[in-house]
């Protein structure tokens, strides 16, 4: 490849493996349980659901980027951050059973349309999707995870054992984005015929139309979500411009149209006043709560792999 | 990385597996594609539970048919078509053709063998051995009665470098 760009991923490789933990490394008896109230209860519950579906979907996109890694080192990093943002999704969920926020069976709640709609659209075109276009949301959504939703229920809940898994998850986090926008720059740097071809691809029909129908309503029903629980905007501004600040701190990313495109539409999505909202992304959420989840057929079996119990015998 | 010096259970390498039952246990087989298929059929013959913790997929073919090269990968890809309907499953038993350029192996029970009661075919990579059994990378801890260590696996190789100084975040 020819590239000026140069980074140490097989050093980043080995930090991954040397920071691993496990749910079975968190006592999930210990005391603060109490400091979960009824009305915080009632508050957290969708919004932990959520959070959990995001993680696991969010996992999968892993899985289709490890199919498209440019090296086989990447393509390791993706397998293991693929396992990690289930472990994120599994200590979520265990939080949510020790909150008493989980049914008598202890399973995973069940996601809303327009997760499901994610979750079709991933099991259909995930793996084909151009490594461009995953690339460069990916990073977009973990900025987001990371800088409003994860800061938002750490300021809510006071629970220690709550704190203490989200220093790992945080931990974990902060090396996805270190990777990711590398990932970028490693894109960024390639040749432009590339870039190009890759992006001609992210304009086929069934792709504009994927992001339209599944991401616009998915991204827009938690934003309004987490704004009503009493997320300030301003939190979701600062994710937004994190995205923009570290992607411009590298030299080749902004060759990515990609990386243009979906930052003028996070801009767009923050900013409750811009048309947006009016024109396209709240008839989308209308439109989709109206999809019964049966057309959508069985999801893959990825979907069923969640679990709360640290120790499988 | 803890070694597998760390697990307490029965810790059976290359081919120790050969010609023992493993009747009652739980067992978990460490092995990329090409070795898991001759170590898992025979050892789900008698063991109650196997955990097929596979590294690296593998292409197979069923029978030691002579094809041409440029047939040989579509054949095996329609044998793990036909064999392997959920497509989860199958997703994780495809090699990457870019990286893995291995001729299909001839073995004709593997999938089958990771479809029956009681075998799960897991991809998440290991971690760390415990006493009790492995670690991976979901947050999980599997404990087993037998860890099978194939000659090919990542974790057979003697022993890891000395863990790196922590590096700061
Ligand atoms: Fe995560
Ligand atoms: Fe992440």
């Amino acid at each position: 490849m020819s590239t000026t760009f140069d980074y140490d991923f097989d050093a980043m490789l080995q930090t991954i493996k040397d920071k691993q933990w496990s749910l079975a490394d968190i006592d999930w008896d210990a005391p603060g349980a109490e400091t979960m109230t009824d009305e915080l209860r009632a508050k957290m519950q969708p919004f932990m659901a959520d959070l959990v579906w995001i993680e696991h979907v969010g996992a999968r996109g892993f899985a289709s980027l490890a199919k498209k890694a440019p090296t086989p080192t990447i393509k390791r990093i993706y397998e293991y951050f693929h396992a990690e943002e289930q472990k994120h999704a599994n200590a979520e969920l265990a939080l949510m059973k020790r909150w008493g926020m989980l049914g008598e069976d202890g399973k995973a709640p069940e996601p809303n349309i327009n997760v499901k709609l994610a979750i079709k659209v991933l099991d259909d075109y995930g793996d084909t999707l151009p490594l461009t276009g995953l690339a460069t949301l990916i990073p977009l959504l973990e900025c987001a995870l990371d800088g409003a939703l994860v800061k938002f229920l750490l300021d809510e809940v006071s629970d220690p054992v709550c704190h203490e898994v989200f220093r790992h998850i945080n931990s974990d986090e902060a090396r996805h984005i270190t990777v990711d926008f590398k990932v970028l720059e490693l894109i960024g740097a390639g040749p432009l015929h590339k870039l190009l071809i890759e992006s001609i691809a992210l304009l086929q029909p069934q792709v504009v139309l994927g992001l339209i129908v599944v991401f616009t309503p998915l991204i827009n029903k938690m934003r309004d979500n987490i704004v009503a629980m009493g997320l300030p905007e301003q939190k979701l501004y600062n994710a937004v411009k994190r995205f923009t600040t570290i992607g411009s701190r590298g030299d080749y990313t902004s060759r990515i149209p990609a990386y243009h495109v979906l930052r003028a539409q996070a801009a767009m999505v923050i900013d409750r006043t811009s048309p947006y909202h009016r024109l396209l992304a709240d008839p989308m959420v209308r439109l989709t709560s109206f999809i019964p989840a049966k057309v959508l057929g069985k999801p893959q079996a990825w979907v069923e792999e969640l679990t709360h119990e640290p120790i499988a015998s | 990385m803890t070694g597998t010096e760390e697990y307490a259970g029965l810790l059976l390498r290359a081919d120790e597996w050969r010609g023992r039952a493993f009747t009652g246990m739980s067992v978990a087989v460490l092995a990329p594609g090409r070795e898991a298929a001759v170590i898992v059929p025979e050892v789900a013959r008698t063991a109650r539970e196997v955990k097929v913790f596979q590294e690296e997929p593998d292409w197979l073919v069923p029978w030691p048919v002579p094809l041409p090269g440029p047939l040989r990968r579509p054949a095996a890809r329609l044998h793990l078509r036909l064999a392997v309907k959920d497509p989860w499953i199958r997703r994780r038993l495809t090699p990457d053709g870019r990286f893995n350029t291995r001729r299909p192996r001839v073995d004709g029970r593997y999938y089958a063998a990771l479809q029956q009661d009681g075998c799960t075919l897991i991809s998440w990579p290991i971690y760390a051995f415990v006493p009790e059994g492995v670690r991976s990378a979901e947050g999980i801890e599997h404990h087993v009665d037998c860890v099978i260590l194939g000659a090919a696996s990542v974790h057979a190789a003697p022993s890891i470098p000395a863990q790196r100084e922590e590096s700061c975040a």
